[in-house]
């Protein structure tokens, strides 16, 4: 080993340190638990310095240790400024913004994702998933730059909102990386570039090996698709699921329980095969109470479910 | 201590209990993780439709943070056009799938609860735009003569008003703010139970959630110089 060599081992020495750590993991009867930071509605806004110690906290409080981050909530700039939404791509002001995150993905050091990462671990806490919604007003550069931080915020890959046009573009990132990336659905069944059905699942599953799903289990049944049958048959490829409650029809989401999601059917699942599929809660109904309180709800009904 | 600082003083000894009671007064206006309750009884039951069908996740408590790319219903002419939910009721019933992250379809809400979420809305709406048309202060900028056409033509204000009778001599009547304060929203700034508006209230209001900023600078200009 020569000096550059013994150099370059001691700089990688505390982030080996830190992949030692036993990772934190919630489980309810085997079924492991998170929750997608989403849930968190009355969080300070994006670049607040109280924003991650406010999700920590809340993780804390409800006992899970794992979360997917948003973007928004680790970048100091809402994620609706980095172009998933069409409708927002219409703002006069869009153009100017959207090249302001791009230059601050571009230039912020990496030390400042290592650092969110060290304060969950710090916790007891993980980042288990990065949310980033890719789409096309993203260059290659910023593509790549994205998967270096999801590594350094510790993420073992993406959750994304996406569409099958990006996930082509994809490609050759997640090989690069080797990082995977869970294609997230909602239920616009009226476009064919949108993950709503079994089909544009299995289109992107097609393209790589390092594509998997986050199956948010309220839209699919809000799309009038079957759950249930979609798991058995893809748990392999599913990294994790959103738990929420819409009914049918492009129904509202609900209360757990009072919609048509199959929630119960599909939690037994999971634990009844040993699916490594991780459950990861998402709050969006209404409520006039504190969104920790509602999830602590949502995270109690599934453990009565899982009771039984 | 000098007479000045004496004065001075009292000054601040009498300001600090008005500012105290003003802060009372914003304390008892409460707040949930739906936004601000409303004024009156009709009014929270629409705000409690607007809540728990999570109406304020995408449009925001107060319609102005409107995200994930829903519509800002402050600005949005359906709203505008809507009479007690004649457009809104529909619309909310259908849901919007086809929008890349689809607005939900509501078809469970019953007529009264369309109704009274479709004033709340409207409520929330003319409080937006009044604040938002408060601040066109430009008035400098306005058109006369595109305020004289909006006043006899689109605004119909010379269905209930004349420039040589009730509002004779009004521009030199109210100063600049306190006439356009008054142009948006003659009635109270917030509604009360037992209280009803008068027929040129409501007609304001409706008024009020339809300006352009060019309508309050054009009509405060011809109003005013006269």
């Amino acid at each position: 080993m020569n000096r550059r060599d013994l150099l370059k081992a001691l700089a990688g020495a505390p982030l080996l340190f830190a992949r030692q750590r036993p990772a934190a993991v919630t489980t309810v009867n085997g079924v492991v638990f998170g929750v997608e930071t989403f849930s968190f509605h009355d969080l300070p806004p994006s670049g607040d310095p109280q924003l991650i110690p406010t999700i920590i906290k809340s993780l804390q409080t409800l006992g899970i240790a794992e979360c997917e981050i948003m973007s928004g909530h680790i970048e100091p700039f809402a994620s609706v400024m980095t172009g998933w939404w069409v409708q927002s791509r219409r703002s006069p002001d869009f153009p100017r913004l959207r090249e302001e995150a791009r230059q601050w993905r571009l230039t912020v050091p990496m030390t400042y994702y290592r650092d969110i990462r060290r304060r969950f671990e710090d916790a007891g806490l993980r980042i288990y998933l990065y949310n980033v919604n890719f789409n096309e007003t993203f260059t290659d550069a910023e593509r790549d730059r994205t998967f270096g931080a999801a590594r350094e915020l510790g993420a073992e890959g993406f959750s994304s909102s996406t569409a099958l046009s990006e996930a082509r573009r994809l490609v050759p990132f997640v090989k690069t990386h080797n990082m995977f990336v869970a294609m997230h659905n909602h239920n616009n069944l009226a476009d064919p570039d949108q993950f709503a059905t079994p089909a544009s699942f299995e289109t992107a599953l097609a393209m790589s090996p390092l594509f998997h799903v986050t199956l948010d289990i309220g839209h699919f049944t809000a799309g009038n698709n079957d759950a249930v049958a979609f798991i058995r048959q893809h748990h392999d490829r599913i990294i994790n699921i959103h738990v929420r409650d819409r009914k049918r029809n492009n129904g509202p989401n609900r209360p757990f329980g009072q919609g048509d999601t199959p929630i119960a059917d599909v939690l037994r699942l999971i634990r009844n095969n040993r699916y490594s599929i991780r459950c990861y809660l998402e709050y969006e109904y209404g409520s006039f109470r504190p969104s920790l309180d509602e999830v602590q709800t949502c995270f109690d009904y599934c453990k009565r479910v899982l009771a039984s | 201590m000098t007479a000045m600082t004496s004065v001075r003083n009292y000054v601040l000894l009498a300001i600090v209990p008005i500012l105290t009671i003003g802060l009372r007064l914003d304390a008892r206006q409460e707040r949930d993780a739906g936004g601000f309750k409303a004024p009156t009884v009709a009014l929270e039951r629409g705000r409690t439709v607007y809540v728990l069908n999570h109406c304020h996740f995408c449009h925001g408590d107060d319609l102005t943070r409107a995200t994930m790319g829903a519509a800002n219903l402050t600005q949005s002419p359906l709203v505008g056009a809507d009479e007690d939910g004649n457009i809104i009721g529909p619309l909310v019933k259908a849901g919007l799938p086809n929008l890349q992250t689809a607005m939900p379809s509501y078809v469970e809400l019953t007529s009264q609860e369309i109704v009274d979420l479709a004033r709340y809305i409207h409520y929330l709406r003319q409080q937006a735009r009044f604040r938002e048309l408060s601040r066109v202060t430009n008035t400098a900028a306005g058109d006369r003569s595109a305020g004289e056409t909006y006043f006899n033509g689109a605004g119909k204000c010379r269905s209930c008003h004349s420039v040589t009778v009730d509002l004779a001599d009004i521009g030199r009547k109210y100063d600049t703010a306190t006439l356009r304060a008054r142009m948006l929203r003659p009635g109270p700034n917030v509604p009360a139970d037992g209280v009803s508006p008068t027929d040129g209230q409501v007609a304001h209001l409706k008024l009020l959630e339809n300006y352009t900023a060019a309508d309050v600078q054009n009509l405060a200009a011809y109003l005013g110089v006269r």
